[in-house]
């Protein structure tokens, strides 16, 4: 399989007296649809910004693509990855969604036409055509967010980044969300969503699960999820049915102690 | 927040929309360099019956452009008063006498007290004010009985009214061509004409395109910004902050209360809004292009050249004859 993405002993603070990434070690293949779950302020988004160089790593070094991340590589990198951010009102550049989505192409100095082309059929594809004229405070966040993926999609990158992108919404918004990044996902796009919502992680081929800077473990979604043991450590909260489903494995039960588990269950929801 | 309407983009047709908005700023620059170097009465008035038909020809309402007006009524109003009092140039064209005494002083007090009293009760406050001026100079000229302590004049000269009467026309040539300007532009489209007509700047290393960037990104963030005000003064007023009333302290308190939260979240989503650019390939400085291409048409030269032919016409008026 072929890897897009290596990050090898990447270490950052934001300071020098604290590290808020320590020694992490990671690839990721062309086509994989990874999760990066792990709690508040565990450096999820800290990962994001190194990945594109926003910030710069104290230690360690990220390929991409083949291309090793430096002042020199890191514009081209850019356009291998795309972020679509939490905040979807601070990711909303243009005055409409078609100046929007044209922002990113003007960047790469994509000609009109094409620019014009690539507008009409990537707003297709996020169900926002008809909202081209549309100014961002007509819009739902939902809306939004699906204008900021367009924007990314129409540059073309290998790779998307859903940096919580679906955490202020609605759950229409976020079921519609997580349908495109299925859809895309399908259709060849390396997915990497980050979140610390256990549902998210659910539907993507391997999980890393992140605690205070450091990789708990990497595995396949299924493995993790089974994993009570560390995803206990990782301060993060469980579904409701893993935890049923930790109970069955742990105890044999009849009905009626089942029903009394699942009732104690929704209780202390 | 309400006077953002006036003077904003309102959709329409008819030649002013589809005029290339660098045409539209120079043309406006040129009209009026024009009107500044008028100086009779008669071409005046031949420059505003001109702008009268570009108004009409353009479907522009009037209303419109009497609502971006009537802010600058106090200050026209002012100039005038201004001109009057101090301008004695020229020839005396109207005096007329006043006399103070216990009575006109008295009477005028009344007048006075009562003009404040009922302003509040009356639809058309200017004429009603200027309706008191004129009855305040009608007593002070006409009681001239008992006690006259003192005596002077209320002189008009012809140098004053000439002045007042220039500087009132010229302002409003001013603010109706400006309104025209951004009623019928698009404010991108007003963005794109002002970094494509500063370009010369460049020679001395003015960054447009810079500055365009910034402009559109304001305009983006402006409506959110009032928005989040707004939330921000629902949530102080939930907690008691009333922004209606209020002494001058409390006052101070609560725009505090709105502008700490404001500068606060600004700085936050400026830093996310950069990171959002950068992450998209943003490079100040570096050259993009653009999808709004202006697209300049004959009607642009023909009003470029109306603009200029009026520019040197005024010129030649002024010198030549
Ligand atoms: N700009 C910054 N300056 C200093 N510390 C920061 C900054 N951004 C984040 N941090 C700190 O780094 C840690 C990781 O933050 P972040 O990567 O945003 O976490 P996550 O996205 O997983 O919630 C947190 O402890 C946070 O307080
Ligand atoms: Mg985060």
């Amino acid at each position: 399989m072929e890897t897009i993405i290596e990050i090898k002993d990447l270490t950052f603070g934001y300071s020098s007296d604290q590290e808020v990434l320590k020694n992490i070690n990671l690839s990721i293949n062309k086509g994989e649809w990874i999760t990066i779950l792990g709690h508040n302020g565990s450096g999820k988004s800290t990962l994001s910004k190194l990945l594109i160089g926003l910030l710069k790593a104290r230690n360690g070094t990220i390929r991409v693509d083949g291309l090793l991340l430096d002042e020199n590589t890191v514009y081209d990198i850019r356009k291998k990855i795309g972020i679509v951010f939490q905040n979807p009102d601070n990711q909303f550049v243009g005055v409409t969604v078609r100046d929007d989505i044209a922002f990113g192409l003007e960047n790469l100095q994509i000609e009109r036409e094409e620019m014009i082309e690539r507008i009409d059929s990537f707003s297709k594809k996020v169900d926002m055509f008809e909202y081209l004229n549309k100014e961002p405070q007509q819009l739902s966040g939902g809306q939004k967010q699906r204008v900021a993926i367009a924007g990314i999609l129409a540059m073309e990158t290998d790779v998307i980044i859903f940096d919580e992108a679906t955490s202020m919404l609605d759950p229409k918004g976020r079921r519609k969300i997580m349908e495109y990044m299925r859809k895309l996902n399908e259709e060849g796009t390396t997915i990497i969503t980050i979140t610390h919502d256990m549902k998210e992680a659910v539907e993507s081929d391997r999980i890393v699960v992140l605690k205070d800077g450091k990789i708990l473990k990497t595995d396949t979604s299924t493995n993790v999820l089974n994993d009570k043991a560390t995803l206990e450590q990782s301060n993060l909260e469980l579904l409701l049915p893993l935890e049923l489903l930790y109970y069955l494995n742990e105890n044999h039960v009849d009905r009626k102690e089942l029903k009394d588990y699942l009732w104690q269950l929704s209780l202390s929801e | 927040m309400k006077n953002i309407v006036i003077g904003r983009y309102v959709p329409g047709k008819g030649f002013l929309y589809t005029l290339d908005p660098r045409t539209k700023i120079i043309a406006l620059l040129l009209l009026m360099a024009g009107t500044f170097i008028i100086d009779e009465l008669i071409h005046m008035v031949v420059a505003i019956a001109m702008i009268g038909i570009i108004l009409l020809i353009g479907k522009i309402s009037i209303r419109r452009v009497y609502l971006g007006l009537r802010p600058l009524l106090f200050l026209l109003i002012f100039t005038f008063a201004f001109q009057i009092l101090f301008n004695t140039q020229g020839e005396l064209l109207y005096e007329m006498p006043l006399y103070y005494s216990p009575l006109t002083i008295g009477l005028v007090a009344l007048v006075v007290v009562t003009w404040m009293l009922t302003k509040k009760y009356i639809r058309f406050k200017l004429i009603y004010f200027l309706i008191m001026v004129a009855l305040s100079l009608f007593i002070f000229s006409t009681l001239n009985e008992p006690f006259v302590f003192g005596q002077g004049a209320f002189t008009v000269y012809e140098d004053a009214l000439q002045m007042a009467l220039f500087i009132m026309l010229r302002l409003i040539i001013i603010v109706t061509l400006s309104t025209i300007l951004t009623i019928t532009t698009k404010p991108t489209d007003l963005n794109l004409g002002l970094e494509s007509v500063l370009k010369p700047l460049k020679i001395v290393r003015v960054n447009t395109e810079e500055i365009a960037m910034i402009i559109s990104i304001a305009l983006r963030y402006i409506p959110t910004l009032l928005d989040e005000a707004n939330k921000i003064m629902l949530a102080q007023a939930s907690r008691g902050v009333d922004f209606q009333e209020g002494k001058l302290k409390e006052k101070v308190m609560q725009i505090v209360s709105l502008l700490v939260p404001m500068f606060i979240i600004s700085f936050k989503r400026s830093d996310e809004l950069a990171n959002a650019m950068e992450a998209r390939s943003f490079v100040p400085g570096q050259p993009r292009t653009r999808l709004h291409q202006l697209v300049w048409k004959t009607l642009d030269t023909l009003v470029i050249i109306f603009a200029i032919g009026f520019l040197f016409g005024s010129i030649y008026i002024r010198v030549m004859v």
